[in-house]
């Protein structure tokens, strides 16, 4: 469902609605344009504008403000406020606005709605219709002749009209969110209904998506803080369990205990198997990396590309843009990129330009000291001195895609993923987190997801010693309300 | 038979491999005179959009395109470049299908990497067989923006994106079919089925 936060201009400027007091219009500091940037940035892909001035005068005034939002921010706007004439109608569909909203003038004009259906379609003109005890009201028309549900939408039918906005708040004032007994009406009747007035808390939205309404305008509610914007938008991306396998030289190293497979330390093996437990992602390290096996571990690749089809990281070693090259090119998806991130940052910008940000993870190894975290390479012997979270910041300006998180105090312990670091790491950048080193059950994986923001969790020994099952994990992480693919 | 188009963007192995396991007959092909009447295109990218205009132009890739008839698959970036116009770099791009390729907002990680859901919103051969709310790979910054008629599928991610849309003989999907397990070598299947 489509979800249209509402921008209400006054003199060209935005109605400001102060905390609870929805009636105090008075200061206009907010420019409609910042007001739709923000809500673009919170994830608004459509705009329902209202020229207040307009619908007081009977047409629309303040174009510099609609089209600056419709043309400049490049956003699909819909635009309503006392626009009656067709000249009116013309020149904001002809100048960036996608829908004109039209209101009760439909009942007093039909001519002008066929015109401008036929000219410019359907789909760019929507009717806002104000209903009240199942009736239509009309503003300025005959007032004590209302029109039944039915002859509205025998009329709109006639009309060829398919979006329609509906205001209905069955006892007028009480906010006690819409009526979604007349929404089902018109859904039922084959109209888009576009729900307005009433909706005031997250509730009111998924029973306006149950009532399989096309959308839903959020002003007041969102203004007040009733509502927040980012949560009206679903985000159904899956956590991802991603077991981690160290390669040397065509074998699997470490904590390696599978008796059902006639090789458990065959890299290929183990990564079907993986995979067909539902492994989301695998995680493949060279860790002797030396330039006589890379060329092994190449070929290693290919052959697991050959036989898996989910994404996989390659990493150990890399250090230049042939290195990366000829891992991609065998069938990698991406990179991960660990010490030499340090001492060449400009190289992680290179890989980013030329792969792009997507193929480009930097693992990091981090340390509690008692100046927050500290990065750490040569397999923990060495502090760089260098914080953690600024590293990663600098990480992401480089155009890393991703973080991969390693703590050096939990690795090895099995008592949990350090939530605390990730904590601070992921809400430090905005990229996707792995999380890594100690988890020992299936609760550590809940807690990095759940309290430390990560967006995938990394294991190796723990899935190898087949002590925890990937099947069992996310069943375990489903009931716990863990976005999970099964 | 199939064609994947291989104008540098990115690497064609998982594709191919995908193809390979379906049993398809299928070869690369580097330049537009290279299309064969009867094939199907299968056209990836990975990277920069701006990068991968300038090289389909070069190779007459992009002068060719919006001619052809044959069922045509745009992955990923491939889908992103059937568009009007990319923010990504400010690229104008094949204009196919009427819309544009933004940028994901800031309330969500961006990339959006990983496996995220598809809603089916439009019947179609493309996810014949398929469940409604399948999960597929997802690895993208930017998001086309569409006209309704031409939406397949959508997904969220922060938004309500367009996963996958459809214009004559154009398929597009933001997805990744050959990282998308048995769920995605299904949907290549029936992309290659398509007459």
């Amino acid at each position: 469902m489509l979800i249209l936060p509402a921008i209400d201009i006054i003199n060209g400027g935005c109605v400001r609605l102060t905390k609870g007091n929805y009636s105090e219009v008075s200061k206009y500091s907010l420019k409609p344009i910042d007001a739709a940037k923000k809500f673009i940035n919170e994830g608004a892909t459509f705009l329902h504008i209202v020229d207040l001035d307009g619908a007081k005068i009977g047409r629309p005034v303040n174009y510099k403000q609609i089209f600056e939002i419709a043309k400049d921010l490049k956003i699909d706007v819909q635009v309503g406020g006392g626009i009656r004439k067709y000249t009116d109608a013309k020149f904001l569909l002809e100048n960036g606005v996608r829908r004109v909203v039209l209101g009760t003038s439909f009942v007093e004009k039909p001519a002008l709605i066929s015109r401008l259906t036929k000219e410019f379609g359907n789909d760019r003109i929507a009717i806002s219709l104000d209903l009240k005890n199942g009736k239509l009201m009309t503003k300025g028309w005959n007032k004590n002749n209302l029109i039944n549900i039915p002859d509205i939408i025998d009329l709109l039918k006639k009309l060829q009209i398919v979006y329609v906005i509906i205001t209905d708040v069955e006892k007028d004032g009480m906010l006690e969110g819409p009526n979604l007994k007349n929404i089902n009406i018109f859904v039922k009747s084959g109209f888009k209904v576009i729900v307005a007035g009433g909706v005031t808390s997250k509730n009111d939205i998924d029973n306006a998506e149950k009532a399989f309404a096309y959308g839903c305008i959020i002003g007041k509610a969102l203004y007040e803080g009733k509502i927040e914007l980012r949560q009206c938008f679903k985000n159904n991306l899956a956590k991802r369990i991603i077991p981690c396998m160290d390669i040397d030289n065509w074998r699997v190293v470490k904590g390696i205990n599978f008796q059902n497979l006639k090789d458990a330390g065959d890299p290929v093996a183990l990564a079907k198997f993986y995979s067909e437990m539902g492994a989301d992602e695998l995680i493949f390290l060279d860790i002797t990396a030396t330039i006589e096996k890379r060329k092994t571990f190449c070929s290693l690749v290919s052959k697991i590309a050959e036989n898996i089809n989910i994404p996989f990281t390659v990493g150990g070693g890399i250090r230049s843009l042939e290195d990366v090259s000829r891992l991609l090119n065998s069938g990698a998806d991406k990179v991960a990129i660990c010490s030499y991130a340090l001492t060449n940052p400009e190289f992680v910008k290179e890989v980013a330009t030329k792969f792009g940000a997507q193929c480009v993870v930097i693992s990091i190894d981090a340390k509690k000291t008692e100046k927050g975290w500290e990065v750490y390479i040569n397999g923990g012997r060495i502090n760089t001195k260098i914080d953690v979270v600024e590293f990663a910041k600098e990480m992401q300006k480089l155009g890393a895609g991703e973080i991969l998180l390693n703590s050096l105090d939990s690795d090895g312990t099995k008592k949990g993923y350090d939530v605390e670091l990730l904590k601070a790491v992921s809400s430090a950048v905005n990229l996707p987190i792995i999380a890594s080193s100690g988890a020992g059950s299936e609760e550590d994986f809940l807690k990095a997801f759940r309290d430390g923001g990560a967006d995938a969790a990394l294991a190796a020994s723990l899935f190898h010693s087949k002590k925890l099952l990937i099947t069992d994990l996310k069943k375990y992480l489903l009931k716990n309300n863990v976005t999970i693919r099964i | 038979m199939i064609q994947i188009i291989d104008y540098g963007a990115g690497n064609l192995k998982s594709v191919a491999c995908a193809l390979e396991k379906l049993g398809q007959d299928y070869q690369t092909i580097k330049y537009p005179e290279e299309i064969a009447d009867s094939a199907k295109i299968i056209f990836p990218g990975v990277g920069a959009a701006g990068n991968a205009m300038r090289k389909l132009t070069e190779s007459g890739f992009a002068a060719k395109i919006p001619q052809l008839r044959n069922p045509f698959l745009g992955i990923c970036l491939g889908m992103q470049l059937l568009s009007g116009f990319s923010e990504e770099s400010e690229t104008t791009c094949l204009g196919i299908i009427n819309g544009q390729t933004k940028r994901f907002p800031e309330s969500v990680k961006i990339p959006q990497i990983g496996w995220n859901r598809v809603k089916i919103k439009k019947d179609c051969d493309l996810f014949q067989g398929l469940p409604d709310d399948s999960y597929f790979y997802f690895v993208n910054s930017y998001y086309v923006s569409a006209p309704e008629k031409f939406v397949l599928g959508e997904t969220s991610y922060g938004l309500d994106f367009v996963s996958a849309c459809k214009k004559m003989n154009f398929y597009g999907v933001q997805f990744h079919p050959e990282k998308s397990g048995d769920i995605g070598l299904k949907l290549l299947n029936n992309f290659c089925k398509l007459c």
